[in-house]
């Protein structure tokens, strides 16, 4: 990693891509205020600083090989559609959809418009709101300081999407983000901040799809994104996390949230897309009573490698964390698992559980698992993890072919019923089913 | 439950003694290739030896320091003494015995463990064995146990065919020193079908300031045979650091059965960094049984490839941390072929400050089809100013493996303090008593007499920590 300093500014691409604007030629094009110039340069010393995994315990477990940086250059900035579509989808409470580097909608139920709610780029927030949007971003808290994945983003980011619900407002339907990449050799790096006020209350459903351009031999594409999510106290905040992208592009992901006095945060996560997914999740409880629900799914099959690590940590008194990981891969595919709790003294009556269970349906697939705990305050009412690895049980395949079932369907069925609890999670009954659908096409029927 | 409610007493200063013995061979302070070249010459080693030890030695200075596990920062390696020899020659029989050698060893009470059951004794004396009584019922059946420097003279073929095959000098920076430097330690050698009826023993202890300990201990079993190896050690406190680096390396050939069991209790001033391995081939079982008390910090993995079909391992570690004691230990199994088993159960205690982590691996690797295994980690934490980490790795590349892992961390309850106190034991006592049970997984492995000493050594550590 070459770091070359002149005057106090770091120069240099913070992803190592062929083609990266220098984030302070970007902040400018962007007509950003000096306080985000300033902010993205802090994240730039930060990232060249980084190593690739800044945690010890799990650098023999990074692998970014398959991944061909020195092949992609960076969008320099996102723009708008000639037409932005206004339409929300039936159920939702906004809508807002990124095509490669194009809004192309942007919309707002009328309950959501009414209460207030935002739902829009950094580029037009700083134009009606810039107090709000510097008070959630200056400083980097919302991002892991240890993250050079992270801060690179927060570094060179061309479009940034802002959520805020106002204190008190409970919105009645999900807001949907949704982002379609898979340009050749282009790589979008983007950030997303969800902010609650007191005792809001509100559900997200972010989408990653495949666009045209994601198609077999091409070069790769990336998607380098963001979700750093601040819930004041009281608040309660689902998010459901669809991840379809092409297999030729690459998703770098980093999700954060700070969680205050007896808020609480549901993730519903499902990855099965993408050729090489690399995805970083922080919890922090900070108040007391907070709490997050954590359900993830990895669904892998052919070559691909989904690499996700999950952070949460106590400090608040009475906090409560539930994670639970399921991996279910085929053909060749990797998955590693790496999780920590952290339970800090502050954190009495920590109630902490993190699973990793996975299924492995082939051969040559592989998964890894590393579920650590590091306690430095025993008052706990729970602190544990559980772990499985193991083929479909006999037993349940025995029982459906018992009732007519042949064995290949009875296989599908417990593995889809083995990642059905995630499914369950998601907010509107329109993109269950899509998973659902998802899911199913994702079946390789095969021997054993 | 006698053994739990015996009273002892909780005087540590029985364990911390040191004799002021004339050293008759030592060398310069330090570590060079002339002093590695001076230890193999001075032992009258084969070439084969040397040309080991000087390649383990261009791969110590090689090697950086390890950057994860405990505080290494400390260990000055230019103020060790690599090598001395307490006395010219092994002893065969108790009565030649230097007699001030003899009256420390009674102090760890090894005349009367010989008395009671002991098959057979190896006691480490600082960097050689001193003594050595094997019983005759053991060399009739043709067991070999002798000094590693003895059995690499007296079995050279068998000794060269196993030595640094399962443990190389490459595997990490201090299996290279030991490799260099190495001096003293088992070996053991079970014949074909022969099954060792009493426990092999061996007690050994650090002596002298600022001496390295880098024991070696081989152990070969071979087809269809089995033995239960144990190892207990207690320390002098010093007030400068002193390093226990060592290697053990077990073969388990097709058909037998190992069982190694260690109870360890360094002085708090020692850096325990121990490499111990075993190679299970087709239908062996190889069990770790592993305590770790005592020490500034241990980094001790006990590990088993499982390298043959239908192979078992288990390992059970135990481990302690007080008050400025950070024990990082753990276990590995390695799955290299098919229908093999392991199960590993840790559970640790901290204190007053200390820190344990758990750090384990368990692979299966391609190939190893049909795989089964399980690990467990409980934790104690007896205050809030310790520390508890679990850090388990498990790899799984085989598609019809079953593994199965489970960790939990908390607190002795106060309800079962509350019903103890109630039935007429002191806090103080409660306590204890619920700590011996949470490690009774571990004590109910060991012979009676080790049972006594490690409840002891855990009621030492206690001591002062509670109420």
């Amino acid at each position: 990693m070459t770091v070359s300093t002149t005057a106090g500014v770091v120069a240099g691409s913070p992803l190592g891509l062929a083609a990266e604007p220098s984030p302070r030629d970007l902040s400018r094009d962007l007509g950003e205020p000096a306080w985000l110039t300033d902010d993205r340069m802090a994240a730039l010393a930060l990232a060249h600083e980084l190593p690739v995994e800044s945690n010890p315990l799990f650098t023999s477990y990074v692998d970014l090989r398959p991944v061909r940086f020195g092949e992609l250059a960076a969008y320099q900035r996102a723009g708008e559609a000639a037409t932005v579509s206004a339409a929300v989808p039936e159920g939702a409470s906004a809508l807002l959809e990124v095509r490669d580097d194009v809004v192309v909608a942007r919309g707002l139920s009328p309950q959501a418009a009414g209460a207030g709610v935002i739902v829009d780029t950094f580029e037009r927030v700083l134009r009606r709101d810039p107090a709000l949007l510097r008070r959630l971003l200056e400083g980097g808290a919302t991002l892991p300081a240890d993250d050079r994945f992270a801060q690179a983003t927060r570094a060179g980011f061309s479009l940034g999407v802002l959520v805020h619900v106002p204190d008190g407002v409970a919105l009645e339907g999900p807001i949907v983000i949704r982002w379609a990449q898979g340009a050749p050799g282009r790589a979008h790096l983007t950030r997303t901040v969800v902010s609650l006020g007191r005792d809001a209350h509100a559900a997200l459903l972010e989408e990653q799809v495949a666009s045209a351009g994601d198609r077999d031999g091409a070069p790769q594409s990336l998607w380098a994104g963001t979700t750093e999510v601040v819930l004041e106290p009281g608040s309660t905040l689902d998010v459901a996390g669809q991840e379809d992208f092409g297999l030729n592009t690459v998703s770098l992901v980093t999700r954060h949230a700070t969680v205050s006095e007896s808020a609480s945060l549901r993730w519903a996560l499902a990855v099965v897309g993408g050729g090489f997914v690399k995805s970083r999740i922080d919890n922090v409880l900070e108040g007391r009573g907070g709490s997050v629900h954590q359900a993830e799914i990895a669904f892998a099959g052919g070559d691909q490698r989904f690499d996700l690590t999950s952070y949460t940590r106590h400090r608040g008194q009475d906090t409560t964390g539930d994670l639970l990981s399921k991996g279910v891969f085929q053909g060749s595919s990797r998955g590693f698992f790496k999780g920590l709790i952290d339970i800090e003294r502050s954190a009495k009556g920590t109630d902490s559980f993190l699973g990793e269970f996975s299924m492995l349906l082939a051969k040559k697939a592989r998964s890894v698992a590393i579920p650590s705990l590091e306690i430095d305050q025993p008052d706990v009412r729970r602190a544990s993890h559980s772990s499985s690895v193991g083929p479909v049980d006999e037993g349940q395949i025995f029982y459906l072919m018992s009732r007519g079932i042949p064995r290949d369907v009875a296989r599908k069925f417990i593995v889809l019923g083995f990642l059905e609890p995630v499914v369950a999670r998601i907010p509107l009954p329109a993109a269950q089913d899509r998973l659902r659908d998802l899911l199913d096409r994702k079946w390789i029927p095969g021997p054993a | 439950m006698t053994v739990l409610r015996e009273q002892v007493s909780n005087d540590r200063s029985k364990f911390d003694f040191k004799d002021d013995i004339v050293y008759l061979a030592e060398t310069r302070r330090g570590l060079s290739r002339e002093t590695v070249e001076e230890i193999s010459r001075y032992k009258h080693e084969p070439e084969w030896m040397l040309q080991f030890r000087l390649r383990a030695y261009d791969h110590f200075v090689k090697r950086p320091m390890p950057d994860w596990g405990g505080d290494l920062s400390r260990i000055d390696f230019d103020r060790i003494v690599y090598y001395r020899k307490p006395s010219e020659r092994e002893e065969k029989s108790w009565d030649d015995v230097p007699e001030q050698i003899k009256a420390t060893f009674e102090k760890l009470g090894i005349p009367e463990a010989e008395r009671k059951f002991l098959a057979g004794v190896g006691a480490q004396y600082d960097s050689e064995v001193v003594y050595h009584s094997v019983r005759e019922e053991l060399s009739k059946l043709g067991v070999v146990f002798m000094g590693t420097d003895q059995a690499l003279q007296e079995y050279p073929e068998i000794f060269r065919r196993y030595f640094g095959t399962v443990v190389p000098p490459e595997d990490n920076k201090f299996a290279a020193l030991n490799s260099a430097v190495w001096s003293g330690g088992s070996f053991v050698y079970v014949p074909k079908g022969v099954e060792v009826p009493l426990p092999l023993q061996a007690y050994f202890r650090i002596n002298g300031e600022n001496t390295g300990q880098f024991e070696r201990t081989l152990i070969v079993v071979d087809e269809g045979a089995k033995v239960h190896y144990i190892e207990g050690c207690t320390a002098p406190i010093y007030a400068t650091d002193s390093l226990h680096a060592a290697v053990v390396e077990v073969i388990a050939l097709p058909g037998s059965k190992v069982r190694y069991t260690t109870i360890q209790n360094w002085s708090n001033d020692v850096y325990n960094l121990v490499t111990k391995r075993a190679h299970a081939h087709e239908h062996a079982t190889v069990e770790w049984i592993d305590a770790n008390t005592g020490s500034q910090l241990t980094m001790k993995y006990p590990s088993i490839y499982l390298r043959g079909r239908g192979a078992t391992a288990d390992i059970i570690s135990v481990a302690v941390a007080g008050k400025g004691q950070h024990q990082d230990t753990g276990a590995k199994a390695i799955h290299l072929a098919p229908d093999t088993r392991s199960r590993i159960v840790s559970k640790s205690v901290s204190k007053d400050g200390g820190r344990a982590t758990y750090r384990g691996n368990v692979r299966v690797a391609p190939g190893a089809t049909n795989a089964v295994t399980s690990v467990r980690c409980d934790a104690l934490m007896l205050d809030d100013q310790s520390r508890s980490d679990t850090y388990p790795y498990i790899d799984i590349q085989e598609d019809d493996t079953t593994m199965t892992h489970e960790a939990t961390v908390g607190k002795i309850s106060q309800d079962q303090v509350f019903y103890l106190m109630s039935r007429g034991l002191t806090e103080n006592e409660a306590q204890n008593l619920i700590v011996q049970g949470f490690l009774e997984v571990f004590t109910k492995e060991l012979p009676m007499e080790y049972a006594i000493e490690f409840n002891r050594l855990v009621r030492l550590e206690m001591d002062g920590a509670l109420g």
